[in-house]
């Protein structure tokens, strides 16, 4: 196959695939603007390897470029790690700061943590699982193919994808008994 | 089918990856066992909040617009890819050089402490393939009993197609093969079945670590090395010690390929 045409299949596959792109990139990065570069950046370095790509699940080929692009944008990000911003992530503001102001920035977020409890959650999650759910159960892809996107055998997207799981159910009941006891 | 096996089967049937005899069978485990139905359901109040409750983000028409602008930029002049190309080639080739001798390095590191706790692993991965194969609707990729189909096959998909050979005169019946993960290698896979055993014959690259000469069991099944045409090799069954070994010493014999 001749270079040009590759490049159109890359070109389409990329511009029929971006909302998985995108949503993939906004859950590993959680900032708009941080996506939207990673998911360029992807279509770019597709669009230079599409020479290379031998055949074989496409969308998979395909986020696996983008997850790499993202990653690669998370830990230059974690090398200066004072720039993440507090309330993005309530856990961690609650290990950090001292006791009065993580209580006080929790019940802030008390009103809208009800309707985005399972948001919260998830994006609490350690990135590798969060990223396995994220393509699970949002984008639908089979084990086979989130083995082709993370690089792995397909025993530990098994694995990851049921401790994310119970991971997730966990914070859920939690949450749950917690909302129950101050009126008994 | 008992209970353990069925909650090791659960996310499989949930996710849709179990075969349709293997679905009927853990269906008819369902029907008696509440405790199975009810992991089964929290399962899928998990999948249904996560559908309807997190966002799918969708992406902006900025972004589209952005990708848009790009492909439709005229592909780089002639000139200068040629020389990004041999910049490139200069590129791989030192990722190769690199990659020997990390191998090198690695393959002395790993005589030392670590390589016991990455034997395991490796153990484990090779274990969970083959479990995973025989759950999945085809164990194999390309179904043939010619060696001379299923070779080629290889090439173009690994690094060094391994050396294929059918034992079907001695009851080792060459079925095909497939491509696995061992780490984060993609491994060639040669699939024989032994009456009605099926054996998972995984051949590793050099780098991979794996000091185990002894046999490995989990749950019936066995884990043994073997050598392949030269290359390292692991098999992967549920057959008993004495036709396993049988089977080893078959491949082991067989003389590389140039």
């Amino acid at each position: 196959m001749i270079a040009t045409s590759n490049r159109t299949v890359v070109d389409e596959l990329a511009l029929r695939h971006l909302d998985a792109a995108y949503n993939l990139g906004r859950w590993l990065l959680g900032s708009e603007q941080d996506a939207a570069d990673a998911v360029h950046d992807a279509y770019l370095r597709a669009a230079r390897a599409s020479d290379t790509y031998a055949g074989g699940n496409a969308r998979a080929w395909w986020l696996a470029i983008v997850r790499n692009c993202c990653l690669a944008r998370l830990s230059l990000r974690n090398k200066d790690k004072h720039n993440v911003a507090i309330d993005a992530n309530p856990a961690a503001a609650e290990r950090w700061l001292p006791r009065a102001e993580a209580e006080e920035i929790e019940e802030r977020l008390d009103d809208s943590r009800r309707s985005q409890r399972l948001d919260v959650h998830l994006r609490n999650l350690p990135v590798t699982y969060r990223e396995v759910l994220i393509l699970r159960e949002i984008e639908e892809l089979s084990y086979r193919e989130i083995a082709d996107v993370l690089e792995t055998p397909i025993g530990t997207v098994m694995s990851r994808l049921a401790r994310g799981r119970a991971l997730l159910q966990k914070a859920l009941t939690e949450d749950g008994s917690m909302e129950i006891p101050h009126g008994l | 089918m008992d209970c353990k096996t069925a909650s090791d089967l659960l996310p499989l049937y949930f996710d849709g990856e179990l075969d349709r005899a293997t679905s009927r069978e853990f269906e008819a485990h369902l029907d008696e066992c509440a405790a199975c139905r009810d992991a089964l359901v929290a399962l899928d109040s998990l999948r249904t909040a996560l559908r309807s409750e997190t966002a799918r983000y969708g992406a902006p028409a900025s972004l589209r617009a952005r990708v848009e602008q790009s492909a439709a930029a005229p592909p780089v002049a002639r000139t200068q890819r040629t020389r990004t190309h041999t910049r490139w080639l200069a590129m791989a080739a030192s990722w190769v050089l690199a990659f020997v001798a990390g191998g090198l390095t690695l393959g002395l590191w790993h005589q030392g402490s670590a390589g016991a706790s990455d034997a395991a692993q490796l153990n484990r991965d090779l274990f969970a393939s083959h479990w995973r194969a025989l759950a999945a609707t085809s164990p194999i990729d390309v179904v043939s009993t010619d060696q001379h189909t299923v070779k080629p096959w290889f090439a173009g998909k690994v690094a060094m197609a391994p050396a294929v050979h059918d034992f079907a005169d001695q009851g080792y019946a060459l079925m095909g093969g497939r491509i696995d993960y061992v780490g984060s290698e993609r491994v060639p896979v040669l699939v024989y079945r032994h009456g009605k055993h099926l054996i998972d014959v995984f051949v590793l690259p050099e780098m991979a670590s794996s000091s185990t000469r002894d046999v490995v069991t989990a749950q019936g099944y066995v884990l043994e090395a073997a050598t392949l045409g030269g290359q390292r090799a692991m098999i992967v069954s549920d057959m008993d010690r004495v036709e396993l070994t049988r089977f080893r010493d078959l491949l082991s014999a067989q003389v590389p390929e140039n």
